[in-house]
């Protein structure tokens, strides 16, 4: 196997844009393109990841991109997988320079919803679901996850002041990253205070709808080194699967997918929890990121709670979670989001996080899934 | 009859529809095809009681398309007595968390425009 590298990475701002769906994602790709130091011939394939562009009136992303950036004879796969999109699909990109079809290839990630109304996003996501058994029942996104935060205060005696305050150091992180949806300073108050979505969750517990777009270059150790610029090393990967709805899980407070795909990334790497410096982290709404710390095996089973109250899981505990802020403030483009996480620690292993970087780092972990975690991907990423 | 609608024809008679493996004796919900366990795909298919308690549950406030005038409403999520299984459903007329603690006794009533209806037993 090729050892795997990130050469570039280029990221639209997170939020409300005016451009295009396609505009959003020519300009991540080609943002990422300039980065690598690498023109788009250099290419040998592209990943490109989106969950409605329906709402863009545009499918078949991949070779509407390739014309944008003049290289339409190249092979292009649009891939969906809810939430996990990006991750899945730098999975695929991943594999293809691991495997030797590529010397170089593109990821983009990308989603633009905000045009649309509330009721339509809450509709669509629903449909990310086991919709037989969920959605069709009125279980909204939201209320998934409040199915899952109100277990987890049954069994581990968790509060409602204790998830508010992952929301806040989450938003904390964000105000320093530029590109962040949410630069706003909360209060534990705020969150307690903001209206009921889906109880116990609140609004401020919930990452936003944003638009936005991702990349990232992809490619083998020789082409990283001949062409120059700053790489770092892809040294884990690992997928996972979980029952598509949550009644069928063994527990309801645990994701099967991230132990599942984490420990296969942990071991290509030869690593332990331990050795990680920070880590991104699906946290679509509080309860998430807690569970994800105990799944990830940053904490015991039950103890989550805790470390988010002690502060371990902020930028200077022993274990930062979300230094770009994360899906609650940087935002949540649902497609790119996984890509975006890539983008977040290749500028922070290669020290162009500016304020928000986490010092003296050396090996970075993203952690993406899709719904409630019925797909998920891990990556362990190292400094060169 | 496919295996989606088998299952709610029985949660109209307030019953699920479990599927047994013939081989290992795993027990599933009706719409399963392989076994998990054994990867057999030979099942007795039998009904029972669709009885239980709360799992957990959340009470929705800003619903998805078609549950507006329901709202606020809770997903519950049940578990079935004398098996590991749980099933999910809606349930009406629940406002605040104090009118549903978890593990109080509930019980499959139908299905509807809304899925499975649950109401307390």
């Amino acid at each position: 196997m090729e050892t795997v590298c990130v050469l570039g990475a280029g990221s639209t701002r997170y939020g409300r844009l005016d451009e295009s769906l396609v505009e959003m994602i020519a300009n991540a790709s080609a943002d990422a393109i300039d980065d690598a130091g690498i023109v788009p011939g250099d290419i040998g394939a592209a990943y490109i990841s989106n969950v409605f562009g329906i709402a863009d009136k545009q499918v078949h992303l991949g070779p509407v991109i390739m014309s944008r950036l003049g290289i339409p004879e190249k092979p292009s796969l649009s891939i969906e997988s809810a939430c996990g999109s990006g991750s899945v699909s730098f999975r695929e990109a991943y594999a293809n320079v691991a495997a030797g079809f590529y010397d170089a290839v593109l990821v983009t990630g990308a989603e633009k919803v905000t045009h649309t109304t509330t009721a339509w996003t809450t509709t669509y996501f629903a449909y990310c679901s086991d919709f037989f058994y969920e959605g069709s029942a009125g279980a909204s996104f939201p209320g998934l996850f409040a199915s899952m935060a109100r277990a987890y205060m049954t069994e581990y005696g968790a509060t409602e002041e204790d998830f508010a305050r992952v929301a806040v150091k989450n938003h904390e992180n964000g105000l320093l990253n530029p590109k962040a949806h949410l630069r706003k300073k909360i209060t534990v108050d705020d969150v307690l205070g903001s209206a009921v979505v889906a109880s116990p969750l609140k609004l401020y517990d919930c990452c936003p709808f944003s638009d936005g777009a991702s990349s990232a270059i992809v490619c083998n150790e020789k082409f990283a080194k001949e062409h120059g610029g700053k790489y770092v090393k892809v040294i884990g990967s690992g997928r996972g699967g979980s029952p598509s709805a949550l009644q069928d899980r063994n527990h309801i407070t645990t994701i099967d997918s991230t132990v599942s795909a984490s420990k296969a990334a942990y071991k290509a790497a030869g690593i332990t929890p331990k050795d990680v410096d920070f880590a991104e982290v699906h946290d679509c709404f509080t309860i998430a990121e807690v569970v994800n710390s105990e799944d990830l095996g940053f904490a015991k089973k039950g103890e989550g709670i805790g470390a988010a109250r002690e502060g371990r899981t902020a930028r200077n505990g022993d274990i930062p979670l979300n230094p770009s802020g994360g899906l609650k403030s940087k935002g949540h483009p649902i497609g790119a989001t996984g890509v975006g996480q890539v983008v977040e620690t290749y500028e922070q292993l290669t020290g162009a996080a500016g304020e928000r970087g986490i010092k003296g780092a050396e090996i970075g972990l993203t952690h993406n899934f899709g719904a409630t975690g019925a797909s998920c991907a891990v990556h362990i990423f190292q400094s060169v | 009859m496919s295996g989606q609608k088998a299952f709610s024809e029985s949660a109209k008679s307030g019953k699920v529809l479990l599927a047994k493996c013939s081989k290992c004796g795993e027990l599933h919900l009706g719409t399963v095809m392989f076994c998990a366990k054994c990867g057999s795909r030979k099942f007795d298919s039998q009904e029972v009681d669709a009885r239980g308690t709360v799992a957990t549950y959340t009470i929705i406030t800003v619903p998805p398309d078609g549950f507006e005038k329901y709202a606020p409403y809770a997903w519950v999520v049940m578990a079935l007595d004398g098996t590991d299984l749980r099933i999910s459903g809606f349930m009406a007329g629940i406002a605040s968390p104090d009118d549903l603690p978890v593990g109080v006794r509930i019980r499959v009533t139908g299905d509807d425009e809304r899925g499975v209806i649950m109401e307390r037993d």
